[in-house]
Formats: structure tokens, C-alpha cells, sequence
């Protein structure tokens, strides 16, 4: 069957082709561009002088209170936002699923509650933005219930910045996060749950027992993607307020000091490279120690 | 005491539908206001708030475009980059996919593994370098430099690799060798009609993500005329329309009612799609 003197299962390496080409090209040279330009004082004002200057970037990085803080903040949403994220959508997962309740139409309840989760970040942003902006509807909702005694420049108040950007993060993702819980708890065997009911467990203990330690893999894919995408934090604290994270830089992370950077005057790409390489070595480091630390117990 | 477990269920269950419809409203209420927003004057806007629609869609819109916000264009730049970005990476998702299940080649496992970790790998390591490298050829500010890297999507390749080992069907390969198929046109005639549904769940995913991509294209685009929609939402927020809170509420209706209407229509595929993807990890 050979033809051409190809080997039949040697086709593969056709099939695979354009994507290894289209991954040198597009993928791998420029995250080998992105970690030498991080060694470099690369602008792109003179992109004819590039210089290497070794650890520099990292060192200016880690004296600056602003990638400090910018990390910082990166963090504290990202938690506030994963806590009640994953709580609540394990508590409607465990409800869905519940043969005792037997919730009615669960599939169009998780269908509305994953909406957000399509909406395009930026535009949903700006909504919010606008909704509570100080003569918009939140502001004449507060104040006409008597709520509020005046209009209140809710987006000029860090904590109100802060508690708005971890808001909409858990609305835009806990409707996705029910999903998947719930397609692993389908996928546990029922019989477990009748053996535990004949040997007279409660359904607390149900849930500690046998959900939980056989959701494991699903709650470390779902914890990991999660992290993943709240390191790169970006349109939502960029376009709530002034895309410099005001107030006070409550909102600023590390993306947008990243974009900060290499939107400067003089686009320092080189610093801007720099703060991408950090955070991707923070990142793998704590996903990797995940791994491990959830792994080892087995 | 089972009537007892019977009314112990029962508060329950009122509990959770509560709860269920506290969400529902927190889950609906932005969109709606801004649905209805869109359609209403600054005037009444200011006035207060109201859940009905009222009937300024069409003047909202005329004060978008007469600030100089080109809506059209901005919606066909987006659709056209989103488009061709999902072509690519369903069609050579599903190209490397078919290569990995179906042939035994030395190195199968390696490029395996290594999809795994590439679709871990955050686009914050590979952007910058990405434009520096792009300014070189001159290929910032084009059309090409957003829609070219889907050829590698690790992301639809993983999709496709599960979606295929569960329909590939040896014999019908084999019966399409009989007859003197080619291998590609095994791929191409027999294998991807097959996958079809598959190919949907994984258009729809790849339509979503780069109609909603800003990061990219902010970083990538420079002219005015070649801004997608999540640039001309960056516009929006800007001065020029400060006071024009009908316009404003309009511009966002018009992004995302595109995706409202699909999901509508494909909720069932997404959310599909969705449990598929995480399960089989």
C-alpha cells in the first residue's frame, strides 16, 4: 500500500505538517522573541538598537512598587473571584444533579446562568461602566429606594473598583464552572451513591466521600484554567475605569501594566516582555505545585 | 417520619428555587438593562429605569454614526477576522487531529504530550514578541497577523483528537483505501462530514473567542479602519460620547446581540461542547 514510497502510517507526519509550521512560525518564535527581548532594552521607537542587559528588567521589576502591586491585585481578585465561583457552582451542581429535589429544568437554568460567559469581556466592561457610572441606573435605583442618601462616584472608590471587577469576573464564569462540574458528577457511577446509601450515608458525607475525591481531576483542570486566564486579567479592569487601573491603582494587573509598558512613548517592549516572562514563571510555578501537592496524596 | 422527609424535601426544594431565581435575576438583569437601554433617548435614560423597550433604536444609531463611529465597518472587520479565524483552526484542527488518531508514527506521543502543554502556555508569553516580530515584516496592523496563528490552535487540536477517537471508524478507512481513495481524501470526503457536528462545537468556540478577542487586535491594529468591534467598544467608552447614553448602550447591544442570537439558537452544542471538553481530560 505504499505510495510514493511512503509509509502508511508515516502519512501522519502530512497531516501534522501545517501545524508545526504554523507553530514555529506563530507560536514558538515569538515566545522565544518574547523571552530574549526580556534580556534586552528593546524599544520600539529604535528598533535598530537593541542591547542586552541581562537581568536588569527582573530587578527593575521587583524594585517597582507598581509590578508589585500589579501582582498583588492580580492575586486578591482572582481569589475573591475563584472562592464563590467554584462554591456556588458546586453548591447548583450538587442541587442539578440531586435525585431527592429533582430540580426542573436544569438545562435551561445552566443554559441562562452561562450566558455572561459568551458576552465579549470588553463590551461587558463598559456596561458596567455605564451602570454605574454617577448618573446611571444603580446610582438612581440606590438613591430612589432610599438606599443612598445622594449619587455616589462608585468608581472612584477602591474597594468598590476592586469588589465591581471580582463581581463580574464570577458572573461572566460561574454559569461555565456548573457545566463542567456537573459533567464530571454525571459521570461518577450511581452505584457508588446506592452502596453508600444502603451502608447508611448522609448526604454530607456522600459529598466529602465520593464526589469530591473523584471530581479531583475536574476541580484541578477547572482551578488551573481558571488561574491561567486570571493571571492575564485584562479587559475588564482596562476598560471599567481609565485603563490605568484607577482608582489609586486598585485595579491595575499584570496585564495592563504589560500593555503599559509597551504602549509607552517610547514602547518599551523590552520591560514589557519582561513582566509577561515573570508572571508565566508564577504562574506554571503554582499550577505545577498544584499538580504535585494534589497528586502526591494517591 | 417519611411524611417528615417528604416536607423536609419540599422546604428544600422552595429553598433552592429562590435561590435559583436570585441568580436568574443577577444573571439577566445587566443584559436586559442593556438591551433596553439601547433602545431608549438619553433623556429618558436619565430619567430612571425601565424594563420595557422604548423607541429610539434608530436615533441612538444615527448618534453613533454621526460621531464619527463607523458600526458597519467595525462589524464586518469582525466578522471577516472571525470567520477566517475559525475556518483555520477548524480545518487544521481537525487535519492535525485525524493525523495523530488514525496514524502510528514514531514521535506520536511526543507531539501528543507537547499539545497538552501548549495549550497551557498564556498568549502574555508570546505577544510581545509576536508584534516585534510582525513589525519586522511589516505585517502590524494587518488582518493577517490575527487570523495566521489559528493554522496552530493547540486548543481545537485537543478538541478534536477526542471528539475524533470516539467516531473514527477503521473499516470505513480502510473500505475508502479499497476503492482507491487517497489519504487526504479519505480525510476530506469521508472523515470530516463524519465529523461534523464535532467541527460545529468547535466552530462555535472559535467564533466566540476571537469575535470577543480585544487583547490581540489592541495590541496588533493601529488604523482606525481596520478596528474590530471590541475596539470600537474601547472608543465608545471614550469622550466623545460621554453624555450619549443612548448611543453608548446601542454600540454594546450591536456586539454582543450577534452572539445572544447564536447561543440562542446552538445553546444545546455549546453547552455540550462545553462538558465534553473538561470530562474527557
Amino acid at each position: 500500500m505504499a505510495f510514493l514510497g511512503i509509509k502508511r502510517d508515516h502519512y501522519g507526519y502530512i497531516f501534522i505538517a501545517p501545524f508545526i509550521i504554523g507553530f514555529l512560525l506563530f507560536g514558538l518564535y515569538p515566545v522565544y522573541n518574547t523571552l530574549y527581548l526580556s534580556f534586552t532594552d528593546a524599544t520600539l521607537l529604535s528598533p535598530n538598537s537593541i542591547n542586552w542587559v541581562g537581568l536588569k528588567n527582573f530587578s527593575r521589576l521587583f524594585a517597582d512598587n507598581t509590578f508589585m502591586r500589579a501582582v498583588g491585585n492580580t492575586w486578591l481578585i482572582w481569589i475573591l473571584n475563584f472562592i464563590p465561583q467554584i462554591g456556588i457552582a458546586m453548591l447548583l451542581s450538587v442541587w442539578f444533579t440531586s435525585t431527592r429535589l429533582r430540580i426542573k429544568a436544569v438545562g435551561v437554568w445552566r443554559a441562562i446562568f452561562f450566558l455572561p460567559n459568551l458576552l465579549m469581556p470588553a463590551a461587558v466592561a463598559a456596561l458596567f461602566f455605564s451602570l454605574f457610572s454617577f448618573y446611571g441606573p444603580v446610582n438612581q435605583f440606590l438613591v430612589r429606594a432610599g438606599l443612598l442618601p445622594e449619587d455616589m462616584q462608585f468608581l472612584q472608590n477602591k474597594t468598590v473598583a476592586r469588589g465591581l471587577v471580582v463581581f463580574i469576573q464570577w458572573w461572566m464564569w460561574f454559569g461555565q464552572t456548573i457545566i463542567i462540574l456537573m459533567a464530571g458528577m454525571t459521570s461518577i457511577s450511581v452505584s457508588l451513591y446506592e452502596a453508600a446509601m444502603v451502608d447508611g450515608a448522609t448526604a454530607s458525607q456522600m459529598f466529602w466521600r465520593i464526589t469530591v475525591p473523584l471530581l479531583k481531576p475536574i476541580l484541578i483542570y477547572i482551578f488551573v484554567t481558571s488561574l491561567v486566564g486570571g493571571m492575564q486579567m485584562f479587559d475588564i479592569p482596562y476598560l471599567l475605569t481609565d485603563g490605568r487601573g484607577s482608582p489609586a491603582g486598585s485595579i491595575m494587573t499584570n496585564n495592563i501594566l504589560m500593555y503599559l509598558k509597551f504602549a509607552s512613548s517610547k514602547g518599551h517592549i523590552g520591560a514589557a516582555s519582561s513582566v509577561g516572562v515573570l508572571v508565566f514563571i508564577m504562574t506554571s510555578v503554582v499550577a505545577l505545585g498544584i499538580f504535585y501537592f494534589l497528586r502526591e496524596k494517591d | 417520619m417519611f411524611k417528615n422527609y417528604t416536607f423536609q424535601t419540599n422546604i428544600l426544594r422552595a429553598v433552592v428555587y429562590i435561590v435559583l431565581f436570585v441568580l436568574l435575576i443577577i444573571t439577566i438583569i445587566p443584559i436586559w438593562l442593556l438591551l433596553v437601554n439601547a433602545t431608549r433617548s438619553t433623556v429618558e435614560i436619565q430619567q430612571g429605569i425601565s424594563l420595557f423597550p422604548s423607541t429610539h433604536l434608530i436615533e441612538n444609531y444615527h448618534l453613533i454614526v454621526s460621531k464619527g463611529l463607523d458600526m458597519p465597518r467595525g462589524f464586518g472587520n469582525s466578522l471577516y477576522v472571525s470567520l477566517a479565524t475559525t475556518v483555520l483552526s477548524v480545518y487544521f484542527g481537525m487535519l492535525t487531529a485525524y493525523g495523530i488518531v488514525v496514524y502510528d508514527f514514531p514521535g506520536k506521543k511526543l507531539f501528543n504530550n507537547f499539545i497538552v502543554v501548549l495549550v497551557m502556555i498564556p498568549m502574555q508569553l508570546s505577544i510581545i514578541g509576536f508584534y516585534q516580530y510582525m513589525s519586522r515584516f511589516g505585517l502590524t496592523d494587518t488582518f493577517a497577523a490575527l487570523i495566521l496563528p489559528s493554522i496552530a490552535s493547540a486548543g481545537s487540536v485537543f478538541f478534536a483528537k477526542q471528539y475524533l477517537e470516539s467516531i473514527v471508524i477503521n473499516e470505513l478507512i480502510d473500505a475508502g483505501r479499497i476503492d482507491g481513495a487517497s489519504e487526504l481524501g479519505i480525510f476530506h470526503r469521508i472523515m470530516f462530514p463524519l465529523a461534523m457536528p464535532g467541527a460545529v462545537t468547535m466552530a462555535i468556540f472559535a467564533f466566540v473567542a476571537s469575535w470577543n478577542n480585544f487583547f490581540n487586535a489592541f495590541i496588533l491594529l493601529s488604523s482606525i479602519e481596520k478596528y474590530t468591534l471590541p475596539m470600537l467598544v474601547q472608543t465608545l467608552r471614550g469622550d466623545v460620547y460621554r453624555t450619549e447614553y443612548g448611543a453608548i448602550y446601542l454600540g454594546l447591544a450591536i456586539t454582543i446581540f450577534p452572539i445572544i442570537i447564536m447561543y440562542a439558537l446552538l445553546s444545546r452544542y455549546i453547552v455540550n461542547g462545553l462538558a465534553m471538553g473538561a470530562v474527557k481530560e
